[in-house]
């Protein structure tokens, strides 16, 4: 087939058919419309993923494993001044624990801690698109995965649930520009809504009150307003705090806990007890 | 339409595989190249614009699965690319060095600005400097093309040799 000879309308119609099909698809997704239609295609190939990363897995570590012995021995040696270190933090550290643990006391006797229900999940992918951050981990609506629910690891908080298939769903990781997270900081005890920066951004908790004194190495944890993510989860750090006294308000720059890049196991928490907001939803007097 | 639309779906699936599951963990420079995009080049500049645009839709499909993206946009900026580099190439002498790298390097510049088109116009807060962050992938895909180009070339006049006029 000469396609120097295809005539051009030809050309422009197969063009316009599948523009039109491709806006055709994006408005019913956006709708919801193609969930069960993308749940189809999306789990063969997400099993093919899933194996794929597998494997990739076992030869990375293949490659991995018979390394310079040289190289292993400045590690231990390079470790062990490391944990020299750490036992001297942590005598420091166990004071303020004392400390700590007298106001964690007093503190629970007002709160339950509550007990989730977590799921362990592989990641398998990673979103396509250079300028979305997203994880695909190898559990799905099978599994009792739902869209909204978070997804931490070990570190801190990783992010939500935005679409689920039978045996795969996709996380949106707390830095992409769809996120905003009810946060809280850890000293100073100011709250505010956590935007991920995306590509190329920082994560940031704007419109902060001038009348808290925010300091940067402050925790960064969920608030759980909301009820969409449970309280007290931890975020990141704060790594600057952009005060402008002529504002009205602050902005904090917060690093995240977990590497992203290195992220290769994650827990979906299926339950936790959301913050109680019921005695709002009543009008006062009632 | 050529047969090639069936041969596109297989290997399409088999490139966001890589894409999704291999290549994030292998970063050139700190960068991802984009293999599914750049096979659709490959084959747009090797056969032209209409089978491009099938292999782009194709593409962009099986990208969004894998993406939280609307189903659609990649595929829509893939089809403009194609669309504008295969548009040009017409107009310019052939050649098989020079012009893929140029026309990748065009063609990925236009994807981006594309999607951060269509993402905003779906209500994602993507904005100018973070895709302009990523104009060095650019430069990688244009380094990249040349031994895909040379493959799918190889591959097109071995499965479709030139008619010989007698």
């Amino acid at each position: 087939m000469n396609f120097n000879d295809t005539p051009q309308r030809i050309r422009w119609a197969t063009l316009a058919i599948l523009v039109g099909v491709a806006i055709l698809l994006s408005i019913l997704d956006t709708t919801g419309n193609l969930d069960a239609a993308l749940s189809f295609v999306q789990d063969p190939v997400a099993a093919v993923a899933g194996w794929t990363s597998a494997r990739v897995d076992s030869f990375a570590d293949a490659l991995a494993g018979p390394r310079d012995l040289r190289v292993a021995r400045e590690e231990i040696a390079r470790l062990q001044a490391r944990i020299d270190e750490l036992e001297r933090e942590n005598e420091e550290l166990r004071e303020v624990q004392g400390e700590y643990q007298l106001l964690l006391d007093l503190f629970n006797r007002a709160r339950q801690t509550p007990d989730y229900r977590r799921l362990t999940a592989q990641v398998i992918g990673r979103d396509t698109s250079p300028s979305l951050r997203s994880i695909i981990i190898d559990r799905g609506s099978d599994d009792g995965v739902r869209v909204g629910m978070p997804v931490e690891s070990a570190r801190g908080l990783v992010g939500q649930v935005f679409r689920t298939t039978a045996h795969a769903a996709q996380v949106v990781l707390i830095t992409d520009n769809a996120s905003s997270i009810p946060a809280r900081l850890g000293n100073s005890r100011a709250t505010g809504v956590l935007h991920g920066g995306g590509l190329g951004g920082s994560m940031s908790i704007d419109w902060i009150d001038l009348k808290y004194r925010i300091e940067p190495g402050e925790v960064v944890l969920t608030s759980g307003l909301g009820g969409k993510f449970p309280p007290d989860m931890v975020i990141g750090r704060v790594v600057e705090v952009e005060r402008r006294e002529a504002e009205l308000f602050q902005r904090a720059i917060v690093q995240p806990a977990v590497d992203f890049e290195a992220l290769e196991i994650v827990f979906v928490i299926t339950d936790f007890e959301p913050i109680d907001t019921d005695v709002f939803s009543a009008p006062p007097g009632n | 339409m050529s047969n090639s639309v069936y041969v596109a779906v297989p290997v399409m699936v088999l490139a966001t595989v890589l894409q999704t599951a291999v290549l994030p963990r292998i970063p050139l420079f700190g960068l991802t190249p984009q293999l599914p995009f750049l096979i659709v080049i490959a084959w747009a500049l090797t056969r032209g614009p209409e089978e491009g645009a099938v292999w782009a839709f194709v593409a962009g499909f099986f990208m969004d699965l894998f993406s939280t993206a609307p189903m659609g946009t990649t595929s829509l900026a893939y089809i403009t690319a194609v669309a504008v580099i295969t548009w040009i190439q017409q107009a310019l002498p052939p050649s098989h060095v020079v012009l893929p790298v140029i026309f990748t390097i065009l063609a990925t510049l236009i994807t981006l600005f594309v999607s951060l088109l269509f993402l905003r116009l779906f209500g994602y807060q993507t904005t100018i400097s973070a895709v302009a962050s990523l104009a060095p992938i650019s430069l990688l895909h244009g380094g990249l093309i040349l031994p895909i180009y040379w493959l799918t070339h190889l591959i097109n006049r071995t499965v479709r040799p030139h008619p010989v006029q007698i």
